[in-house]
């Protein structure tokens, strides 16, 4: 842990999901606790993940799973007020929950950047295009407001922005929503950070804008060796992006691994419902194809009251175990599941007291059209 | 979504939400926060609680003026003129010798008499034309919210003197005066509220399966209404006290020698430089009665507020 | 427009049914004034000639009525705009402190400072002032006004209990709204996208946050001005303050109703320039509402 992480921004070659080399960011028993006029409610509960240059990690999980929580506390954006952020997060060398306020403003930008979900909201509806960008450009390094300006015109049309040079005197009401997603995007790339975070931000746009998107985040990770996190609750963006895949439930990291493992191979009851490869859970497969929306009945706990043995357990269909109500299972690599590991190697890991192999029903890897859980939006 | 506390000990007529076996229209009403929740939420606001202790105070001192108030309010005694504040007379006297203290009390009941009256009257004027405008929109709409627009746009204080001038001074028309001036506010905020829920799916469930407008209004739409109405209800109380106090003050209002805290904010005015005390209690009556309104609005807010309960709910995001 | 200006003849003449005025003297009023004559043709007469500038002439002094809403004027608006500048210096740092440490002791410290601007009865705070500054103090005068041409001083002694009283009545409901729409401010998206890409917290809350919640800050103000230029009769009947709102309640007592009737249209005028100006106002600050 703490390596001092040598690799420079953008050198690595985006194609390989790297297992060897230094990771661009570093997770350690996250822990995020918020106040709440109920009581203090745990939101993220030990997650430990690395993500490495030019990697996409997708971290999935149903609204309240902690997801979100987890990536506003890396970069010190949830209220201090309220939240309690413990572990450690290691991000090039430095570790984000013990920086200085003013250091971890200095990451934010050239050390990761970040893409919200809702770009109606998330640009500032009184300011231009232009503006926006400039002072992100600017509060990182002694440009010229010329200088920043053509700087935030290229990055429009890297981003694939009509009239690059003209978008920068719009206001944002005046682009359609996929636009002004293109726009943040270019405001969270405008310092070549190391890590971009992607926090649903195909969510609210509709399907073929969503390809777009996609496709431009691809490229750009290609081109410049960014890692990636992308936060979702759709399925089919996972099996299309990611290297790697965190399952999230409760706050906790229920199961993860490479993107083939976790879909095809999915250990924890959990993500087998959500993949609908549980035929008690899932409506049938009609014709051999998966069912388009799978759902687990019930809702997430509340992180106020969480169950004591496995988060799970009061949804899942194949409890029965005592231990699985009072025990919480850790994190483990799977043994016996996988026939092979990954191709990459790397573990495929699960919490869960229920081991039995299934057979490979999971999705195939890729190009299964949109799978959504329930969720937001 | 707007939830609505429904103040009836029975239990609401409709099945709260989410329970099993209601009918479809039922079950696609929004969660309605419980009546004790709410309560439950303003009593953990120490604020709002001793404002409603406090105001529990006064209206009981006001309802039983006559057992509480040590004189009568017009019980003269020239020996005893612009008395400062003692044992015998707390608040001390007025210039002819008047107890304070006891025209304090006995101005309580005229306040709130006027006060609650004022509010009563725009209460049910204003949610009534609210009602209307929502739910029937197109020209109902227009008609009655021009109307309501054109009070609004009057200066409330002007409104209410051209009231009583055309009426003539007194309680009575004071409480009408500035019931008059409310009604646009509460027509408003019933009407927002009403647009907010009338194309909500249980509403529009509710009229596909033929209920009448009557039952509509009132068994979907107005409990919706009602978190805002309740807080209008708190602080225009708050206002029409205030507004009384204002017009005994210019001696449009309550006419002496009833005792009326504006009133005789206005007669100890005179003597605020001999006999300070002849201002400064009445004022002290008015002010702690509003506060405590206003103060008792502003945790209705509070516990009403379906974002707060929402926080409260899930704590997540 | 046409509404409105329909409403302010409407109340004079209901408010003229309604007086006591012996026989006599109410029908040479009547016929004076042109009363005797239908409704709708007093309406459009006096309507026609208030386009010229001639609102008639006052019953009980005599005068015209535009000289002496001319006379009273400026006092009103030395008032108005004093006690607005005085309520958003109390209301932007009072809200804002208050918004940025929601719950905290500066916050529930200035909810009660506005609670108790709200509650407060003016005209009692004015008495009470007047106690201690004019009585027992001796500092200032208790009331009265002198333009500003002939004695700045005075002007200025005479201008700042008044401007106080309203002021901190404005300044609570003002920062009421600054408090909320700073917090709304703070809680949208496009802050945390400011905060994201690093930006500095100053200037993101110049920026993102105080830049935004100017947007209501503009309405409120509006509505407050408004009241303040024909609302504050209260208060300057207790500081002796030569204003239209006394001129608008010695018309009402005295049934002086030409008075009223221009005042109230001069309210009503007041009411639509403010509203056209925050209109104005808001087009500049808001992009969204340009065309």
């Amino acid at each position: 842990m703490g390596a001092r992480s040598g690799a420079p921004r953008g050198s690595e070659p985006a194609s390989a999901v790297t297992a060897g080399t230094a990771p661009v960011l570093e997770v350690e028993d996250l822990r995020v606790r918020l106040r709440t006029p109920r009581g203090p409610a745990d939101v993220v509960n030990g997650l430990s993940y690395t993500v490495g240059p030019g990697e996409t990690v997708a971290v999935v999980g149903e609204s309240g799973s902690g997801k979100s929580v987890s990536v506003l506390a890396l970069l010190g954006l949830l209220p201090a007020r309220v939240a309690t952020v413990t572990g450690r997060a290691v991000l090039q060398g430095e570790d984000l929950l013990t920086m200085k306020p003013e250091r971890l403003r200095q990451v934010r930008g050239p050390g990761a950047g970040m893409v919200f979900q809702d770009p109606m909201t998330s640009l500032n509806p009184v300011l231009t295009v232009g503006r926006q960008l400039v002072e992100g450009i600017r509060a990182h390094g002694d440009v010229s407001k010329e200088a920043a300006r053509s700087r935030a015109a290229d990055l429009l049309g890297e981003v694939g922005l009509p009239d690059p040079k003209g978008a920068l005197d719009r206001y944002p009401h005046e682009l359609s929503g996929g636009m002004r997603q293109r726009v943040v995007i270019a405001i969270a790339l405008s310092n070549s950070p190391a890590l971009l975070i992607a926090d649903e931000a195909t969510t609210a746009l509709d399907v073929t804008v969503q390809a777009q998107i996609i496709d431009l985040i691809e490229n750009l990770q290609a081109d410049r060796g960014t890692g990636v996190i992308w936060i979702t609750h759709d399925l089919g963006v996972v099996a299309g992006i990611a290297d790697r895949v965190l399952v999230m439930y409760g706050g906790r990291c229920v199961e993860d691994g490479t993107v083939d493992d976790v879909l095809e191979r999915p250990a924890h009851p959990y993500t087998r419902g959500l993949l609908g490869a549980l035929p008690d859970l899932a409506r049938p497969a009609v014709d051999g194809v998966v069912p388009d929306l799978a759902t687990v009945p019930g809702t997430p706990p509340a992180p106020t009251d969480l169950p004591e043995g496995c988060v799970f357990w009061p949804r899942c269909p194949v409890r029965g175990d005592a231990r699985c109500e009072h025990e919480q299972p850790p994190l483990v690599q799977i043994q016996g599941l996988d026939r092979h590991f990954g191709p990459s190697g790397l573990p495929h890991r699960a919490a869960t007291w229920c081991t039995e192999p299934t057979s490979d029903t999971g999705l195939p890897a890729s190009g299964t059209g949109s799978t959504a859980l329930g969720g937001d939006r | 979504m707007t939830g609505a506390p429904v103040p009836e000990p029975g239990g609401s007529p409709d099945t709260p939400a989410g329970a099993p076996g209601t009918s479809p229209v039922a079950s696609l009403k929004p969660a309605r926060p419980r009546w004790r929740e709410t309560l439950g939420l303003l009593a953990r606001n120490p604020t709002a609680a001793v404002a409603s202790v406090v105001l529990l105070l006064i209206v009981v001192v006001a309802v039983f003026d006559d057992t509480f108030a040590p004189e009568g309010a017009n019980e003269i005694s020239v020996t005893d003129r612009l008395q400062s504040p003692s044992w015998a007379h707390p608040f001390g006297t007025d210039d002819l010798g008047r107890d304070i203290l006891s025209r304090v009390i006995l101005g309580a009941s005229v306040s709130l008499k006027v006060g609650f009256l004022a509010v009563g009257f725009a209460l049910v004027a204003g949610t009534m034309i609210g009602l209307l405008a929502g739910y029937y929109g197109k020209w109902v709409d227009d008609v009655l919210m021009r109307f309501m627009d054109m009070l609004f746009a009057f200066p409330a204080v002007l409104l209410a003197i051209a009231v009583l001038a055309v009426r003539g001074p007194g309680s009575g028309n004071t409480a009408l005066a500035i019931g008059i001036v409310y009604t646009p506010i509460f027509a408003r905020v019933t009407r927002a509220s009403v647009l907010g829920v009338r194309e909500e799916v249980y509403v529009r469930a509710s009229r596909s399966v033929g209920a009448s407008d009557w039952r509509i209004l009132t068994r979907h739409i107005l409990p919706n209404a009602a978190p805002p109405i309740i807080v209008q209800t708190s602080i225009s109380l708050a206002f029409a006290v205030l507004a009384e106090a204002a017009l005994s003050f210019l001696g449009l209002g309550t006419q002496p020698p009833n005792p009326s805290w504006g009133l005789m904010l206005a007669e100890g005015r005179g003597y605020i430089e001999l006999a300070w005390w002849l201002a400064f209690f009445p004022g002290m009556a008015i002010f702690l009665t509003v506060l405590c309104f206003n103060l008792l609005g502003d945790g209705l807010r509070d516990a009403l507020d379906p974002r707060q309960r929402t926080l409260m709910a899930g704590g997540g995001k | 427009m046409f509404a409105l200006v329909h409403l302010v003849p409407g109340d004079p003449v209901r408010l003229a049914l309604g007086t006591r005025f012996s026989q006599e003297s109410y029908d040479a009023l009547r016929e004076r004034s042109g009363l005797d004559q239908p409704l709708v043709e007093q309406f459009f007469g006096w309507a026609g000639r208030a386009l010229t500038g001639d609102l008639g002439v006052s019953f009980r002094s005599g005068e015209t009525v535009t000289s002496q809403i001319a006379e009273r004027l400026p006092a009103t608006l030395t008032l108005a705009f004093a006690s607005i500048l005085v309520a958003l210096l109390i209301a932007i740092p009072l809200g804002t402190v208050s918004a940025l440490r929601p719950r905290s002791v500066i916050d529930r410290v200035a909810t009660v400072i506005s609670q108790f601007g709200i509650s407060v009865p003016d005209f009692w705070m004015g008495i009470v002032l007047i106690l201690v500054f004019a009585g027992t103090l001796g500092w200032l005068p208790s009331g009265g006004y002198v333009p500003i041409s002939e004695d700045p001083g005075a002007w200025f002694s005479r201008l700042l209990m008044p401007a106080l009283v309203t002021g901190v009545v404005s300044g609570s409901v003002i920062t009421r709204f600054v408090r909320s729409s700073v917090l709304e401010a703070l809680g949208s998206d496009h802050v945390r996208t400011a905060q994201a890409k690093g930006l500095p917290t100053r200037q993101v809350f110049t920026w993102h946050v105080l830049r935004n919640a100017l947007l209501p800050l503009v309405t409120v103000t509006g509505v407050q001005l408004a009241y303040l230029l024909s609302g504050v009769v209260v208060v300057e009947i207790v500081f002796s303050w030569p204003g239209l709102g006394q001129l608008a309640l010695q018309a009402v007592q005295a049934r002086d109703y030409p008075v009223l009737q221009g005042a109230i249209l001069l309210f009503a005028l007041v009411f639509l320039v403010i509203n056209l100006v925050v209109d104005l106002l808001y087009t500049a600050i808001d992009p969204r509402i340009r065309r």
